[in-house]
């Protein structure tokens, strides 16, 4: 029996995401789960099966930090695992790091002061220079640092409507990603309709305090027939509460966020409205049953912490009278198809979530058999060939040419001492 | 200085300068300051390598100069991590000209300090002009070359001794036996010294040190092959000689006594152990040192008879050794030691460059800690080499260069200054 740790100290969405690593290590022993103190009750619903370890940080003073998170590292040392899992890009998690001999971590290790990859997270860094084209999803990917991970049926339950109604996601974390008001009023109102019909259709608004104001200003573009049944939930929700609501949603209607993930975890279908930095292939929710939205341009998706010059005008793409004649159900004919936005539906393959892409009805315009580079096309054919690359390396499948080789792989691979894998 | 100050001390790959440098850093380190030290001798296996390709020459060249662009490159990574108010090379040491311009462009100061001989070293013409400091061990008419060739800011620096190391020893009889011997020369084979020391094979003589190939008549007085001693091992055979020969080098045998001006390492050294020296004169010694009458702080020569006249009258009056050499270590303790020459050159440095070191935000440490904690965090500060009032800042920087398993405490630090990062 194996003892490990999980250091995961992000945001509540990467918590979630955790979970096909967790889960794969639980398989063969004990499994312990470091996160920031914010989230450990959080930490605790999803995993109950695991010791969780709550480090002071988010809204803590210096003493605290200082003083409980050494006791917290003291108790962690003591602890003698086996193996350690460090996910996060962050100085935080690299700092934990430090505690444990490099040879027992996986992720990021720590020897003599110096920060260290392990070669899976180098390979990572090379395909997200190419983030159109981004081959894994976030949780395959922490879960492919486990010996052996378990398989991504079992990971959430297969998602369905449980006839509790409609649920409405208010905002993720910064506004650039999430829908505008208008969006997200037309949007309601057409899952609404689809879900038995205005007034007939539970709708929960979800958020924290700071939502309140975009509660409001939804239900002011909302039917009266529609706001008769919304109940405004914003800031009143704690992680048990919120799970207790999700539970039972016939649909979830959020941009990519952390309440989405948590709703895959309990088999609740998830329209996920994606725009800007979010993206699909990278974060969509995991498991079966789930939609994406995905607005695309050129130069989606874009960096968080990059303002966009244009004001981010793939927000208003949700708008698009085409996508939203077609999730009304009058639109599916080769002239309104939606071009703006890209519908995604979840499936699986042998290394873990795809995304299946609605394509419409056929337009009588011929696909080029080598798509040139910008295209759409030309993105799926190296998201499938970096796919089959990754599945190779993993030892799931066989790869066919060199060109997704030639960017997972360089000189240091072939030539330098080996790194931890 | 007002405030401890973070110094990157670069080290050459080899040579003369190489412990100096370490001293420099250790000095450094006494005197408060947080100092991180490039390690370059790590790869002077790798260049050794690069040497014996057997490849076309233009080709060794490329693959050098290849080599010292990645150094280059290795020490600004250094440079961006820990952020130095100095960046101070020794001789020798591989800073690039394109590192040097990018340091310049960047307002980051750098000095080097040139512990060679101008006149034999003359590249320093080219190199001089790109640090903002130069320091050198001759004066006139070097200084004014170094201005003419457009280095506003050097200055004279002799070298020094590390007391803490350069000390007094206790030595078993197996140490006494193996490193003492009446006379004993430390150094390399210079042609001057080949010259001179033919005389002393008479005497109960041994030459340590590199470079002795091809005397038949000193062979035999040449230790364990010729190679070279370390550091640590010189401290030994000081202590161990009745006289130790202190020779400057020349590489004219005509001129055993070349009679120059700067002075050597080993003449601090031998003082600073109390250790007795026979050393020829200098130009730039009576600034340093009383060199006549009964106060006498050295003891010289000018000439080859000079020296035997005076070897027979020390093996003769070992107390009269005694008193030089007491006299030579109040000294060195009093002016000499590296820790006085890095307060110089640091002193030197501020009153040219009057807002130096720029302001640096400082995170502070926490408010209301318990008394346990402090008490731990007093403790680990003296472990860390740290005063009492360092401020957090610095004792991070010295944690980071920890090597081996950190405990809680340390680990918790380390949290809290990423935290700081991330919510301050």
């Amino acid at each position: 029996m194996m003892k490990r740790l999980v250091i995961q100290l992000a945001r509540f969405g990467d918590i979630v995401q955790s979970k096909r690593l967790i889960l794969s290590l639980l398989r063969d022993g004990e499994v312990h789960v470091c996160v920031d103190r914010s989230l450990a009750s959080l930490a605790r619903l999803v995993y109950p099966d695991c010791v969780v370890h709550a480090v002071p940080a988010h809204s803590c003073d210096a003493r605290t930090v200082l003083e409980e998170g050494r006791t917290l590292f003291e108790r962690l040392h003591t602890e003698r695992f086996d193996e350690v899992y460090t996910l996060n890009n962050a100085g935080l998690c690299k700092a934990v790091a430090s505690l444990f001999p490099p040879e027992t971590v996986r992720g990021y290790s720590v020897r003599s002061g110096q920060v260290q990859r392990c070669r899976w997270m180098r390979m990572a860094f090379r395909w997200m220079a190419l983030r159109r084209c981004s081959p894994l999803n976030l949780a395959d990917f922490w879960a492919a640092l486990a010996p052996a991970p378990l398989s991504p049926a079992l990971v959430n339950p297969p998602a369905a409507p449980g006839g509790k109604g409609l649920g409405i996601v208010l905002a993720g974390q910064v506004w650039h990603r999430s829908a505008p008001p208008e969006a997200l009023a037309l949007l309601t109102r057409i899952q609404a309709e689809r879900l038995g019909g205005a007034g007939k259709c539970p709708v929960y608004l979800l958020g924290t305090a700071k939502e309140h104001p975009a509660a409001r200003e939804l239900m002011s573009r909302l039917p009266g027939t529609i706001v008769e049944t919304c109940r405004d939930l914003t800031g009143k929700t704690d992680w048990a509460a919120l799970a207790d609501v999700l539970s039972g949603l016939d649909l979830l209607l959020s941009p990519d966020t952390g309440t989405a993930h948590l709703a895959a975890h309990l088999g609740v279908p998830v329209m996920g409205l994606f725009c800007s930095s979010a993206w699909a292939w990278e974060t969509g929710p995991y498991g079966l049953g789930h939609t994406i939205l995905q607005t695309d341009l050129p130069c989606a998706p874009c960096v968080e912490s990059s303002p966009c010059a244009q004001g981010v005008p793939c927000r208003a793409f949700f708008t698009d009278s085409d996508l939203l004649a077609y999730l009304a159900g009058k639109g599916k004919t080769a002239r309104h198809f939606p071009q703006r936005v890209r519908i995604l539906h979840s499936a699986f393959d042998e290394i873990g979530q795809i995304w299946r892409e609605e394509s419409g009805p056929p337009r009588g315009v011929p696909v080029p058999r080598v798509p040139s580079a910008g295209t759409r096309e030309h993105d799926t054919r190296m998201r499938n060939a970096l796919r089959a690359q990754l599945a190779e390396y993993l030892g799931l499948g066989g790869a066919h040419g060199t060109e997704a080789a030639t960017l997972l792989y360089n000189e240091s691979d072939w030539i330098l001492p080996p790194l931890k894998p | 200085m007002e405030h401890p100050l973070r110094i990157l001390v670069v080290l050459p790959l080899y040579g003369g300068s190489l412990p100096i440098g370490r001293y420099c850093a250790s000095a450094l380190t006494d005197l408060g300051h947080t100092v991180d030290v490039f390690e370059a001798p790590v790869f002077h296996d790798a260049h050794t390598a690069l040497r014996g390709l057997r490849v076309a020459e233009s080709r060794t060249e490329q693959l050098e100069n290849a080599f010292i662009n990645l150094l280059g490159q290795a020490i600004y990574a250094r440079i961006e991590r820990f952020e130095p108010d100095l960046v101070l090379a020794l001789a020798q040491a591989p800073m690039s000209r394109q590192l040097l311009l990018r340091l310049r462009k960047e307002g980051i100061p750098s000095a080097m300090w040139f512990v060679e001989d101008y006149r034999i070293f003359s590249y320093w013409r080219v190199f001089a002009p790109l640090y903002d400091f130069f320091f050198v061990i001759q004066k006139e008419p070097f200084l004014s070359l170094l201005e003419g060739a457009g280095v506003p800011n050097a200055m004279y620096l002799p070298v020094a001794a590390l007391p803490d190391f350069h000390r007094k020893l206790e030595l078993t009889p197996g140490q006494q036996h193996e490193y003492g011997a009446d006379l004993s020369f430390l150094g390399a084979g210079y042609p001057n010294r080949r010259a001179a020391f033919r005389t002393l094979l008479r005497r109960n003589f041994k030459i340590w040190g590199s470079d002795w190939e091809g005397d038949a008549l000193l062979a035999s007085r040449v230790q364990r092959g010729g190679v070279r001693i370390s550091a640590e091992e010189s401290v030994l055979v000081y202590n161990a000689t009745k006289i130790n020969i202190n020779l400057h080098s020349s590489l004219n045998a005509d001129t055993l006594v070349s009679g120059g001006d700067f002075v050597n390492p080993r003449t601090f050294e031998l003082a600073a152990m109390e250790a007795f020296q026979l050393v020829d004169r200098r130009s730039l010694m009576p600034d340093l040192f009383r060199l006549d009458g009964e106060q006498a702080e050295l003891a010289v020569f000018s000439s080859p008879e000079e020296m035997e006249t005076a070897i027979d009258f020390y093996l003769a009056h070992p107390e009269a050794r005694q008193d030089v050499t007491r006299r030579g270590r109040e000294r060195i303790l009093a002016e000499h030691t590296y820790q006085h020459r890095m307060n110089a050159m640091l002193g030197f440095i501020q009153s040219r460059l009057p807002n130096w070191p720029r302001a640096r935000a400082q995170h502070s440490w926490p408010e209301g800690l318990s008394d346990g904690t402090r008490e731990e965090l007093a403790r680990l500060l003296t472990e860390l080499g740290l005063p009492s009032d360092a401020s957090f800042d610095d004792m991070i920087v010295r944690l980071r260069n920890r090597s081996g398993e950190l405990k809680s405490l340390e680990v918790g630090l380390l949290f809290l200054d990423e935290w700081h990062k991330q919510y301050s």
